[in-house]
Parts: C-alpha cells; structure tokens; sequence
C-alpha cells in the first residue's frame, strides 16, 4: 500500500507503526504498575526496562550489521564505573580509590551531568575501539569485541587503587524510577529506530543480508558499522549508569558473561532482526525469570508451599532458547517489525478508493 | 565501435589464473555506451571471470581494466560500483529482508545519494520497468521471475554507464524472455549506459545484441555482429565440436 495516497498523519502513524506501539505499550504498562503494584514488582519492571536499555544498545550493532557482539557489555561497565567514580562516596574515595585522579577523587558532580560524562565516555571508547574491529567481518569481528570484553575485564579487576579490583564499589545514589528508565529506555528505541531508518542503517541491513551484493552496491561497510557500533556503545553507556544507579553499587562481575549471554538471548528469543523482537524478548525472557525466581522461593498454596530446585529458571530459558531456535529460527517476530493489522489497512483503502470514486 | 572521447569500460590483456588454472589468457574487450554487447561462450570459457574482473570482484593476474581513461584493475567492487560499473549476478542475490524498494534505496545510496533522492531514483526505475505494484514487497517473497527483474533494476538504481548481466534469462519461460528482451534492448537509450550480457540464450543474444564477444577456454574466440559470429566455424567448433565447425567451413 502506497503512504503517499494516505493522510499525512496517517502515513506517519502506518511508516513508524513499530515504534510507536512499543512506546504506548510501555507508558501504559509502567502506568498501571506505578497505580497499583507493590514497590517490588515496580523494581521488576524497572529491571526490565532497564534490560531492554541493553538489548536494544545490542541490537543497534547485532541486529542491523549481522555480526554478534560478544563485547557491548564492555561499555556498560565503562559507563558504570565512570558515574560511580564522579558520584559515590566522597568520603571513602580518597581510601578506597586513591589511584583516581584528583578531579575525580576529591569532586562529586551532579548525577546527571556524570550520566552525560559517562555515556560519551562509553561512545568515545566504542568508536576508537571501532576504528580497528571494523575492518574485520562475521566471526573474526565477533571474536574480537569478546577480547575486548575480556582485556576489559582483566583490567578493571586488578586496577585496584582505581576500581577496587572485584570489591563492589557502593554508596552510589540510587535515583533510578520505573518513570526514569521508561524515559531511558523510550530513548534508546527511538535511537535504535532513527538509525535503522537512516541511509546508513539501510546500508547496513543490505550488507547483513548479502555481503556481496551490498559490495555490487557500492556499499563501503566500515563507516555505517562504526557508526552502529559507537551509537550502541553509547545506548549501552547509558544502560550501564542507569544500573549503577538502580542498584547503587558497581561490581566488574555484574559485566561479564552471564549479562552478556543473558542480553544476547533475549535478543535471540524475540528476534535479532527486528528492533520489536529485541523488546519483545526482554519482555518474555524477564517474565520467564521472574516467575521461575518466585517459584525457586516458594510459592505458598494453602498450609504447602510450592518450590521448585535452585536453578529451575536457567534451565527453563535454555529450554526456550533451543526451542525457539528449532522452530523459529529467527525468533518470536520472525525479524518483523510490529504493524498495523491488514484487516485496518485493507478498510480504509477501501475507504480511501470510495472517496475517489 | 568506440569513438575517441567516448567513455568505455575496457579490459586489456587480462590473464587471470587460479593456482595453475588459467581462468583467462590476454582477453581484450570493449563495451562502449549506447550498445548490447553479448558476452558468449561454453560452460568453462571464463565469462564470469571476466565480469568480476570488469566488476571489481577479482584482480586480474596481469592485464589492465580501463573506466574512463584510467586505470582501475585494483578498484574493488565498491570503487568500481560508485564508477558507474552497474552488474547483476548468475541468482539474483537480492536483499530478502528489505522491501523491494529499499532494495533499489540501497543502490541509489550506494553512489552517494540522499534518502529522499535515493527513493524517488527507486520508484523512477521501478515505474519504468513496470515492476512499481512490487515495490512494497519483501524481497525473499518474490517470484523468481520477478527476482531476476529485481536484480536488474537494483543495478540500473546505481544510474550505472555500463551495465554487466549475468545470465538474466536462465530459468525464464518464453514469455519472460520475450519482456526481458525488450527491456534489455531499452537500456541503452533509457540509462545512457553499455549492457554486457552474459547469456547462453542464443535467441535472447541475437534479439538484442549488436556486438557478440565469444570466449572459448578463457581465450577470445571470436568478435562481430550476431550473424558475423553466428556463422564463424570457429564459434560453432566450440560449442558444436569439431564436426560442425568443419561442416561450416
């Protein structure tokens, strides 16, 4: 159906349908959880907007180039750290962090100017880091943001006088609301849908598709994956400050594999071809988690309470994965984004060919 | 024939050998502007070799590709795409989960134009090619007739000066051939451009081309008209075998 024979409103309604339905879906589920749920189930689904932060900071790299990154948790945790050194406990840095430099050490600055600091620190290292893994291609390129995670990872947990080796870093202000990361997480879809929109996303796509025939193009890959990969070093920045500052603490354990292995099967289990697939995920992968985390506590039913063994939910998201990957191969959106039911579209074209007539 | 001053997509001399397989020995070809030229030859003869070599998929061994007076034998396929050398491939290895139209987008963007422009150079190249009712479609939901044609107007999307097809026709029934011809046939005029066309389609060669280059065991058999190569013993030797080539002469 052509958008040029539709009202302008309309067109805008039915070309950016996806976004916008997983923006409304938000904002009223975050509504009726700050109306009527309890404070811990209003952390739950700060969590998982949080999570989806992450996964769609995944996506905008994984989902549009093709290629995996095992290593965008890198630039959480350089996020992470970062808020945590311009914002905690200025009383114990001086002991605790003594190798900080002093503008660091013997300063607090406010929280939202370190969020700012902290999520162009992360795109900075995102794109220098980019300047060199984006000559590589499919698994070399994947490989190489792993060691990137592990040079990361090795680093930080034996700086000791400047991230407290593997010691959790505490005392962070916890200013973290569902509002703020629904806000948070509105942002990074918007990003994330801008640039799959863009000129360079589109070239993007093509060559995820087929290398060679993007290259019959004229597509040059370097310049569209290293603006991917910087714009989601910077959404993964801002997923790192928004959990250092949910959690108010910062652990380099907390940015390691599990939270990698963890994003990127959300990101399976919906669907890494679609930026709707990667919400999706997080939605289902976070449900099935905390239903089964509930369940490992003990639910009680009557005078008998209900458990199931330690464990229960890592094998039951394995168990979704595989199935998943069996039979729907490209997840639960099948790499489609979410659009306007064909029954609406066919009636108001109807509509629309009547007026003419 | 080329004139001077024409642009012309040249190779020269061009050996292209694969470990100790010579894929191609000094080939020489010309595709000028404004022309079908036929690109002919049996299984094996190097045809394909040479329309990576002119694309920028493959360096020549030893030889020269010439685009506009200069020398672009290690352009890759990017350089040589942004060049004006426009190609389709033998499956139509068109980007299936894009639209049809941003199939074209991605073309158009390739050379270095705008959203808003590339999509009005999509839609342009869809509407003349009659193909505008497919432009909403997903490219892995077409019909391979359609893939096929796809593929061609992705390539026409670059506004390519020399065009190189790759066995367009190959699959195709008599009705799909008939419309790829007259399309093939209006390239030229349409696009300002060259079409080199790979195709073992003999009725397709002779309907739209006006110089056939045949290549035999990645040696350059033959060159002329359709008719001229039609009846060159030479050229029904190799794809006959010895017996008709002898009748002939």
């Amino acid at each position: 159906m052509k958008t040029a024979e539709l009202p302008r409103w309309q067109a805008f309604v039915q070309r950016h349908f996806a976004v916008l339905f997983i923006a409304a879906c938000l904002v009223v589920f975050v509504a009726v959880v700050e109306l009527f749920a309890s404070v811990l189930v209003q952390r739950v689904v700060t969590e998982a907007l949080i999570r989806i932060v992450i996964v769609v900071g995944i996506y905008v790299f994984t989902g549009n180039s093709g290629i995996i990154s095992f290593g965008s948790v890198t630039f959480m945790a350089v996020a992470a750290y970062a808020t945590g050194w311009q914002t905690c406990c200025a009383m114990l840095k001086p002991i605790t962090m003594s190798g900080l430099p002093s503008i660091l050490r013997d300063h607090t600055y406010p929280v939202y100017v370190s969020a700012a600091t902290s999520v162009g620190l992360a795109a900075l290292l995102a794109f220098i880091t980019g300047l060199i893994l984006m000559r590589l291609s499919g698994l070399a390129a994947s490989i190489s943001t792993l060691a990137i995670l592990f040079i990361l990872n090795v680093t930080y947990s034996n700086w000791e006088t400047v991230t407290m080796g593997t010691a959790s870093m505490v005392g962070l202000p916890t200013y973290i609301t569902p509002w703020l990361a629904l806000a948070a997480a509105l942002l990074a879809v918007l990003c994330a849908w801008i640039f799959q929109n863009s000129a360079r996303g589109l070239l993007l796509r093509a060559s995820r598709a087929d290398e060679v025939a993007a290259a019959a193009c004229g597509v040059s890959l370097y310049w569209s994956r290293l603006i991917a990969f910087t714009l989601s070093g910077a959404i993964m920045g801002l997923a790192g400050v928004l959990s250092a500052h949910f959690l108010g603490t910062v652990s380099i354990n907390s940015y390691f594999l599990n939270l990698t292995f963890l994003a990127l099967a959300m990101l399976v289990v919906g669907g890494m071809k679609s930026l709707s697939g990667a919400v999706v995920g997080v939605i289902v992968v976070s449900t099935i988690i905390d239903v089964f985390r509930r369940i490992e506590v003990g639910i009680p039913v009557g005078d008998v309470t209900f458990s199931l063994p330690p464990g229960t939910q890592e094998l039951v998201l394995a168990g979704v994965m595989i199935i998943i990957l069996m039979f729907r191969k490209d997840g639960l959106m099948g790499g489609q984004e979410f659009r306007l039911p064909v029954r609406f579209l066919r009636q108001h074209r109807r509509s629309l060919e009547a007026k003419d007539t | 024939m080329s004139q001077p001053g024409d642009i012309t997509l040249e190779a020269r001399n061009i050996h292209v050998a694969f470990g100790g397989i010579h894929a191609l020995s000094g080939v020489d070809l010309t595709v000028s502007r404004g022309i079908v030229q036929g690109l002919i030859g049996p299984n094996g003869a190097g045809k394909t070799t040479l329309v990576n070599v002119l694309s920028g998929f493959q360096s020549p061994t030893r030889g020269h590709v010439i685009l506009k007076d200069r020398d672009v034998s290690q352009d890759g396929p990017q350089k040589m795409a942004r060049a004006g050398v426009g190609r389709s491939f033998q499956a139509a290895r068109l980007f299936q989960d894009l639209t049809v139209s941003q199939n074209l987008m991605t073309a158009a963007i390739g050379t270095g134009l705008g959203m808003a422009a590339a999509r009005e150079r999509s839609e342009s190249v869809l509407e003349w090619m009659e193909l505008s009712h497919l432009a909403e479609q997903m490219g892995g939901s077409l019909s391979y007739g359609d893939e096929r044609r796809i593929s061609i107007a992705r390539a026409l999307a670059l506004n390519p000066h020399f065009l190189l097809l790759d066995e367009p026709a190959s699959g195709m029934n008599d009705a799909e051939c008939q419309t790829l011809m007259r399309l093939i046939r209006d390239i030229p005029a349409r696009f300002e451009c060259g079409v080199l066309l790979i195709e073992h389609n003999m009725e397709v060669i002779m309907g739209v081309c006006q110089r056939v280059h045949v290549l035999d065991g990645g040696r350059s058999l033959a060159e002329g008209s359709p008719q001229e190569v039609q009846n060159n013993p030479d050229v029904r030797r190799a794809y006959l075998g010895d017996d008709a080539g002898n009748e002939a002469a």
